[in-house]
């Protein structure tokens, strides 16, 4: 081997410790890019499982589903659910312009978490005030967590699929500290609900 | 109208009486007032999520306060929701308590970002010191290494004997 060889040797040799004796430091002021930022919102049944969700309901039966959201967007963040419920003529959110459904909200969970942190929290419901008239089904109120609401919806019958569909749904904003203000964060979960007039056994 | 007078002190002196000797407090709010309080009450929890999220980006560790976030955000919500329901006075008390909390939270905030910081400072001056000392023992160490290396290379050449070699048709 020459000599300015193993000068190559020993300057690349240097270069590499430097960097190791330098990396502490480094790591204290370079950040690195996170991987992808993204949230969870889901609706698990009243076994914390994606199974038995409620589906033919009555009035005054109690029901139970767990919303889920979880936070990937790297740092704390704060979300708000907000909770509405339509008859089947009334808008969803509109996933592809990212806009959320104009219907108001109903009952509404803030929810702080960390980041990688998830949470689970209950909703309960039940429906009261409910009428039948011809091929209509009538709802007048919506009990979420023992807080009535007054809901008024009505529905047709649904002769393809045998039933007066109600869809109770999950709408997740998240809070911009930017703009000091909530934003649609593109995310809903839903269940159909089959209002019936008699006892049905529950099941998905 | 001496006699309406009369009744009415003793009226008023009896309710502060009450409100003397009682534990509760008791109030009557409009819904304006309501719904001022509620407007205030979601203020303050976001301003108290902000010095969360500085103090997280300092590096302190912010679990506790974010459970407190979290029991303020549920009685925020309570109390939005009772005023969507028409009970003012009710959304007035979660507001109130919820400004409390909020308040508290921020507070707390500011502190453990400052002690994050005071820190984080000490940590980057400890590890400078440590690297530079590092680089630079480290750098005298390989120079003398290679001073002594390419003397010994230098006089291994020097000690060989030439060689001629011929080549041969």
């Amino acid at each position: 081997m020459k000599l300015e060889d193993c000068k190559v040797v020993f300057a690349a040799v240097g270069l590499i410790g430097v960097l190791i004796l330098a990396s502490p430091t480094l790591g204290l002021v370079l950040h690195l890019p996170g991987g992808e930022k993204f949230s969870e919102l889901w609706v698990l049944g009243p076994g914390h499982m994606a199974e038995d969700y409620p589906f033919n309901v009555r009035e005054n039966g109690s029901y139970l589903v767990y919303v889920g959201v979880g936070n990937h967007m790297g740092s704390s963040t704060y979300y708000v659910v907000y909770v509405k419920f339509r008859n089947e003529t009334e808008p969803l959110p509109n996933a592809t312009t990212g806009a959320p459904s104009v219907l108001a909200p109903l009952y509404e969970y803030r929810v702080f978490l960390e980041d990688r942190g998830n949470s689970e929290v209950p909703l309960a419901f039940s429906f009261s005030n409910v009428s039948f008239s011809g091929n209509q089904s009538t709802v007048g109120s919506l009990t979420v967590n023992g807080v009535p609401f007054g809901v008024d919806k009505s529905v047709s019958w649904d002769a393809v699929n045998s039933g007066y569909y109600y869809e109770l749904f999950m709408e997740l904003w998240i809070y911009d500290p930017a703009s000091d203000g909530f934003s649609f964060h593109n995310r809903f979960v839903s269940r159909w609900l089959n209002m019936t007039a008699s006892v049905f056994m529950t099941g998905s | 109208m001496k006699r309406v007078l009369r009744v009415s002190v003793s009226f008023l002196l009896v309710i502060a009486l009450v409100g003397l000797f009682s534990h509760g407090v008791f109030v009557v709010c409009g819904a304006d007032e309501a719904s001022s309080s509620v407007g205030e009450a979601d203020v303050a929890v976001r301003r108290a999520f902000n010095a969360t999220l500085d103090a997280e980006r300092a590096g302190a560790n912010v679990s506790g306060l974010i459970l407190r976030l979290n029991e303020a955000g549920g009685i925020l919500a309570e109390a939005e929701m009772a005023l969507g329901n028409g009970n003012s006075s009710e959304a007035f008390s979660k507001a109130v308590q919820c400004v409390g909390i909020a308040q508290s939270v921020k507070s707390e905030a500011d502190v453990l970002k400052a002690s994050a910081l005071d820190g984080a400072r000490t940590v980057f001056w400890t590890f400078l010191t440590f690297s530079v000392a590092g680089i630079v023992v480290f750098v005298v160490v390989l120079m003398l290494v290679w001073r002594w290396f390419k003397r010994g290379y230098v006089g291994k050449m020097l000690s060989m004997k030439p060689e001629v070699t011929t080549g041969e048709a």
